[in-house]
């Protein structure tokens, strides 16, 4: 008889077409119940999520699925092109293509979709272009419009790009945060520079929702926006005023916390977002919450 | 010229730094001279393979350096405070949403960050320099 101590939690791979392109995708996952679909953070992987898929408090409720998006973590990049031959930049178009298309090839029920920083962006672009495939979202540390981050720096010869991509996302945490919190998710930044500027052009140049955020309907798609309060990229105000142009959205400040909440100081993010949950679960009839 | 409380906070502030386990582990190759325009003076710091080798108040009008980090005082004391607030916890948020600059060549900042951020951190402990 075995005596490992396992946790619940497992890994899959599972093929999806996005675009024309062919992805090989790796997700973890625990729990039962609602699902609750989960995004990285730009250039980083599924183990930012890795104390919230081991959270019995949300297990026992939710079907929580991590994955890494393509070119990241245990995702490569696509099976049937020549990716090496152009420059990585990830479009709305393609983003939100593959988080549709995850959940289709999982054929998940109404899930509810969560992701942090560029995650939190594409949240507020699944909402606005599919209202009819998620049951709500969670916008975490996104905005409207996220400027300023599209840099050479992250892939630049002549610097340590892992370190460089590593400490420059340093300050978006909060110095209150766990210490060995903070230096695994560095960690896991210095794993993946390479897909880091790409994703990027995603989040600073072609997520852009400014004068359309009353387009998206939260009758039928729920947005609960949480931001942290260390956050510099995409601050509260800049959650806010994002909340603010969406008619029925809700918005929360999170304090002493930065851009990484789930990864950097995952017990007070979880105080939050179980306000999160609880007022979606409110607003969409039970189930969960 | 130079208060006793900055010389104080100088000299803390090159004893932390040469004493810390993070930039002696990862410090090797931090060599390079940078400027920290804080509140009341100015410092030279001087690094050589992860050693400060000179610090410098108030250094002259030609003394050269790589790249210089300055702030107003408001930002500097928030820096420098133990639990810095938001936007003055770091060199990027300061820089993103407050007064601070990055001047100088930038890809010795990049090329040193890592070492650089735990040594301005350091800052916490001391207090401005002056």
């Amino acid at each position: 008889m075995s005596t490992a101590s396992h946790d619940d939690v497992v890994g899959r791979y599972v093929r999806v077409e996005v675009e024309g392109a062919e992805y090989d995708v790796f997700y973890l996952e625990a729990g039962q119940g609602q699902p609750l679909v989960c995004q990285h953070t730009a250039g980083c992987h599924n183990h930012q999520w890795r104390e919230l898929l081991r959270d019995p408090d949300i297990t026992s409720r939710y079907r929580v699925i991590a994955y890494d998006l393509p070119r990241h973590g245990k995702s490569d990049p696509p099976n049937n092109t020549e990716w090496w031959t152009s420059e990585y930049r990830l479009t709305t178009d393609h983003f939100t293509g593959f988080v549709v298309a995850f959940c289709d090839a999982l054929a998940l029920d109404d899930p509810i979709f969560m992701g942090s920083s560029f995650g939190g962006n594409v949240a507020l672009d699944l909402a606005h272009r599919r209202p009819d495939r998620f049951r709500a979202v969670i916008p975490v540390e996104g905005a409207d419009h996220a400027p300023g981050f599209f840099l050479d720096w992250w892939q630049h010869p002549h610097a340590n790009a892992a370190q460089v991509s590593a400490s420059g996302t340093w300050d978006l945490m909060a110095p209150q945060s766990p210490l060995a919190d903070r230096w695994k998710t560095w960690f896991y930044y210095t794993q993946g520079s390479e897909a880091f500027r790409g994703d990027l052009y995603y989040y600073s140049v072609d997520h852009d929702l400014r004068g359309r955020l009353h387009e998206i309907d939260t009758d039928r798609c729920p947005v609960v926006m949480l931001t942290g309060e260390y956050d510099y990229l995409t601050t509260p105000e800049d959650g806010r005023r994002t909340a603010d142009g969406i008619p029925g959205a809700e918005f929360l400040e999170m304090s002493e916390i930065g851009h990484f909440p789930m990864s950097e100081n995952y017990p007070r993010f979880k105080t939050y977002l179980e306000q999160a949950l609880d007022s979606i679960a409110t607003k969409t009839g039970g189930g969960a919450g | 010229m130079t208060s006793a409380g900055a010389t104080t906070a100088v000299d803390r502030f090159r004893e932390l730094s040469d004493g810390d386990p993070e930039i002696q582990a990862h410090g090797r190759y931090f060599s390079c001279t940078y400027l920290l325009d804080m509140i009341e003076h100015r410092f030279l710091v001087r690094m050589h393979r992860g050693e400060v080798e000179e610090l410098v108040t108030d250094p002259g009008p030609l003394e050269p350096y790589d790249f210089a980090i300055r702030a107003g005082r408001e930002t500097w004391e928030g820096f420098c405070s133990e639990v810095p607030p938001p936007m003055c916890h770091g060199i990027w948020s300061a820089t993103f949403q407050r007064d601070m600059t990055l001047e100088g060549n930038h890809l010795v900042i990049m090329q040193n960050l890592r070492v650089l951020t735990r040594q301005l951190e350091l800052l916490r402990i001391t207090g401005p320099l002056g």
